[in-house]
């Protein structure tokens, strides 16, 4: 099956590493992570729980589970079973190691830490103003992992040292990163382009090229990277979705093809 | 003497009137657009307003705001951030007091609960104390762990839209009291809750626990108030009115402002009252608005 989009094939590689029972908290403007939960949801996570803005739902038991046509859709919330609004937005955190959180970025470095603030020195005078933090400092604290999502793949989004960090990945490297400065939650785990797949170096927590996707060349990769990737001896190709995780996420998640559009 | 219990509903241009220049406004989700259109309507200058995304946009653009406390200003339909908001960021029109959504709350209820300043962890290890120098890493006395001191952040005046309040200011919301709105009351000196209904005592007497707000300081009787956006219970938001914000001003960070002026004389400016803004926008088009 070679018929697919690159947004696709991003959706249904995130629902692979999705396991049953953890909650998932997707955020606004993510429509790949948006399809990402709901595929796997359907396809292996009957007791998934997710979370969109603050709309806490299972759904496994329904035939569809379509994307909204916009991140912040009201309408999301009559399939919930609660909504985090009635307490405080961040209440039970400690219990939020079970959860797992999809974050993007304007600049994101070889650590995973990534910005969303905005690129220039004087941050009184940006060279462009981000969207700013939304919950992303918190969240990326807390959640037992996040996967970096992007839509783009090039030197000024992949940077050696982003201008400013609003959500601290692996700091400036090493296991223990997070964990001496007493940041409990698990970090990024897998930074996705259209590109390829990359990881995090067990030791350093440099950012590692773990797939490149179909048709994708190691040079192109590293030429749209602004530093240098660590790149495995055995580089395996990003499994391609299968026919029936296509069928699946095509009739029952994104039936009006959004991410099929680009 | 009087005997008889104050009743708090105001009109909107009425509680546009309980705000001045320079205050500090924090302005709820769903939003209150019928009192944020008022504070244009005004043209109040150097407020304070904690606030995100469209009508951060719209007041900034209106030349309202001196100081933004945000945690989002993405846009939606295309556009990453808002025009209007990026526009004054980049040429330093504006002081941004940069913050994340914990982090909001806690300096929001560090205010309600008059403490100098609430612990909070997301944040640790970023940037945000540097750009915001208010925010202060510090070693905790308990367990010496590294953590971030939000100072309080204290409106003037909250404003909120709402499902239903009685005449008395008890508010009631359908399906959750809104994003941060609960966070913004218990911080604000007062609250302004526009509604899409006003109920009576009664009705809220047979169901207290549902009580959202206790005593709001004014009730503004606003139907359709959240337009363009939602409003639990009774409408959608207008995607193709936003689409038009969005088309009229996409250029506006390159210099071009007719679109929003455009934008906001027709919308904001020149219909007095929030029923002539309704008529503006038209029947045919709110009633379509329905979510079933």
């Amino acid at each position: 099956m070679d018929d697919y989009s690159i947004p696709e094939l991003m959706a249904v590689c995130l629902a692979r590493d999705l396991r049953d029972g953890e909650l998932l908290r997707v955020g606004v403007a993510t429509p790949v992570a948006e399809a990402a939960v709901r595929l796997a949801h359907l396809t292996h996570g009957p007791n998934m729980e997710l979370v969109f803005l603050g709309a806490r739902m299972n759904v496994a038991h329904l035939d569809t589970i379509p994307m909204p046509a916009f991140g912040w859709d009201s309408r999301a919330v009559r399939w919930a079973e609660s909504y985090s609004d009635t307490g405080h937005r961040f209440d039970r955190l400690k219990d939020w190691s079970n959860s797992v959180f999809f974050i993007g970025g304007i600049q994101v470095d070889p650590f995973g830490n990534t910005n969303l603030i905005g690129v220039g020195s004087d941050f009184r005078r940006l060279r462009f103003r981000g969207p700013g933090s939304v919950g992303t400092a918190t969240l990326s604290t807390h959640v037992g992992r996040y996967y970096i999502v992007l839509n783009n793949h090039n030197r000024r989004l992949f940077v050696e040292k982003c201008d400013y960090i609003s959500a601290y990945g692996w700091g400036s490297g090493g296991a223990d990163a997070r964990s001496r400065i007493g940041i409990p939650g698990g970090g990024p785990k897998y930074c996705i382009t259209p590109l390829c797949v990359m990881d995090f170096a067990e030791d350093s927590k440099r950012m590692r090229l773990k797939s490149l996707h179909p048709g994708v060349k190691l040079e192109t990769v590293k030429q749209a990277t602004g530093f240098e990737l660590l790149v495995p001896d055995i580089l395996p190709t990003t499994e391609p979705p299968s026919a029936q995780e296509l069928q699946i996420l095509r009739t029952r998640v994104d039936p009006s093809g959004r991410l099929r559009r680009g | 003497m009087n005997t008889r219990r104050r009743e708090r509903i105001i009109d909107e241009v009425e509680a546009a009137s309980w705000l001045e220049d320079g205050m500090t406004i924090a302005i709820g989700q769903p939003t209150p657009m019928a009192l944020v259109r008022q504070i244009i309507r005004r043209g109040l200058k150097n407020l304070t307003v904690v606030d995100a995304g469209f009508s951060l946009d719209l007041l900034i653009a209106a030349g309202c705001v001196r100081k933004v406390i945000t945690y989002y200003a993405g846009g939606g339909f295309g556009i990453p951030v808002m025009p209007a908001f990026r526009h004054a960021a980049e040429l330093g029109e504006i002081e941004i007091w940069e913050c994340e959504e914990g982090i909001l709350c806690a300096g929001l209820q560090a205010a309600a609960q008059l403490l100098p300043f609430l612990p909070w962890r997301g944040g640790v290890g970023t940037s945000l104390p540097e750009v915001n120098p208010d925010l202060k890493v510090f070693t905790d006395p308990i367990k010496g762990e590294t953590l971030l001191a939000v100072p309080p952040i204290k409106p003037d005046i909250a404003l909120l839209h709402a499902a239903t309040a009685d005449m008395y200011g008890n508010v009631q919301h359908y399906g959750g009291p809104g994003w941060i709105d609960l966070f913004m009351y218990r911080a604000a000196d007062r609250t302004v809750v526009q509604v899409e209904r006003v109920i009576s005592n009664e009705q809220v007497r047979a169901d207290p626990w549902k009580t959202t707000i206790p005593a709001a300081d004014a009730i503004v009787r606003a139907p359709f108030g959240a337009h363009p956006f939602y409003s639990r219970g009774f409408y959608v938001q207008d995607n193709e009115h936003l689409r038009e914000y969005s088309s009229l001003s996409s250029d506006f960070a390159a210099g071009r402002t007719e679109g929003m002026t455009m934008y906001l004389e027709r919308y904001c400016r020149r219909p007095p009252t929030h029923a002539d803004y309704l008529e503006e926008i038209g029947i045919k088009r709110l009633l379509s608005l329905h979510e079933y």
